[in-house]
């Protein structure tokens, strides 16, 4: 958890334009707890800890921001998503 | 049935001929549901032989002109979802870019898994390279039945398996002529719990497989 508000303190003082945006996963009833995680794990690298931090987010909080980075970055992560079935939205970061 | 175990190399579950015909058939569905050509149709090899730069062509400006609005279908929303809650550009712009893509990948992935649902025998074999493509169909697949079923929070999820419970045990007791459940819920809601406890058990998998890594 410490991690991720780092992550989102980061991304709301941002001035850089290639750091201005984020990627957010929305809780669903419908994936897995165990499948969330492992997606977390091969896509985006982090270990099986900061996984499950980031799902238990996404499962206790309604969401969680995933990355951040250039709106073009974004699109590429959120697809990704979309594909793995996870709902995930991009936005501008701090809004 | 039997969920996925590690056997020979791969994750194989096994399924009996009833099972793989169900399945199968919901695969094919929501294949159909995406866009995707009727699947056992053609196969796979000539399809991809056949199309010549004419049909590539036609078949991306129909992607563009289709992707300039969210699809009507909730269920078939779920599996393209908006990439922005309130702003309309980003969303507009994220779906032009990416939905066609999106659909190719998902009926592809689906028409992978009709295929060896489809072969004979009872197993269900998938290559560890394959494990969390196949669950990403399977969420597909999932998703779709969860809309149907009207699935929006993680309490409705539990009050479909409570339903469920209480059907399988009114069945059990004969007393289901009392019961005020409709039926076909309830077997759409056994399908789900199926395929979600098959898909828990091919990502337990890809976890220890990984893991082993």
């Amino acid at each position: 958890m410490s991690t991720q508000e780092e992550i989102e303190r980061d991304g709301a003082v941002a001035t850089r334009a290639d750091d201005a945006w984020v990627t957010i996963v929305w809780n669903d009833p419908v994936n897995l707890m165990s499948y969330v995680t492992h997606v977390f794990q091969t896509y985006f690298g982090f270990s099986r800890h900061d996984a499950e931090a980031r799902m238990r987010e996404v499962h206790e909080k309604g969401r969680s921001v995933v990355s951040s980075g250039g709106r073009e970055k974004m699109e590429v992560d959120v697809q990704a998503m979309h594909g793995y079935g996870l709902w995930a939205t991009l936005q501008r970061s701090g809004e | 049935m039997k969920g996925f175990t590690a056997r020979d190399g791969a994750a194989v579950a096994e399924l009996d001929d009833e099972e793989r015909m169900v399945v199968a058939r919901i695969v094919a569905d929501v294949g159909l549901l995406l866009g995707g050509e009727q699947f056992g149709m053609d196969s796979p090899i000539d399809r991809d032989a056949g199309t010549d730069e004419a049909d590539e062509i036609f078949r991306h400006l129909r992607g563009l002109e289709e992707s300039l609005t969210e699809p009507d279908d909730p269920a078939v929303l779920r599996l393209l979802p908006s990439a922005s809650k309130d702003d309309r550009d980003v969303a507009d712009e994220f779906r032009r870019l990416t939905e066609h893509d999106l659909r190719d990948l998902k009926v592809a992935r689906l028409r992978t898994m009709w295929s060896q649902l489809s072969e004979d025998g009872p197993d269900w074999a998938v290559a560890p390279a394959d494990a969390m493509s196949t669950a990403a169909a399977l969420t597909d697949v999932r998703l779709v039945l969860a809309s149907r079923l009207r699935l929006a929070s993680d309490e409705d999820a539990e009050r479909l398996h409570a339903e469920i419970d209480l059907a399988t045990h009114a069945l059990a007791t004969d007393a289901d002529d009392d019961l005020e459940v409709d039926p076909e819920r309830v077997w759409l809601g056994m399908l789900y719990q199926a395929l979600t406890w098959l898909q828990e058990s091919l990502v337990q998998f890809a976890m220890e497989e990984d893991a082993g890594e």
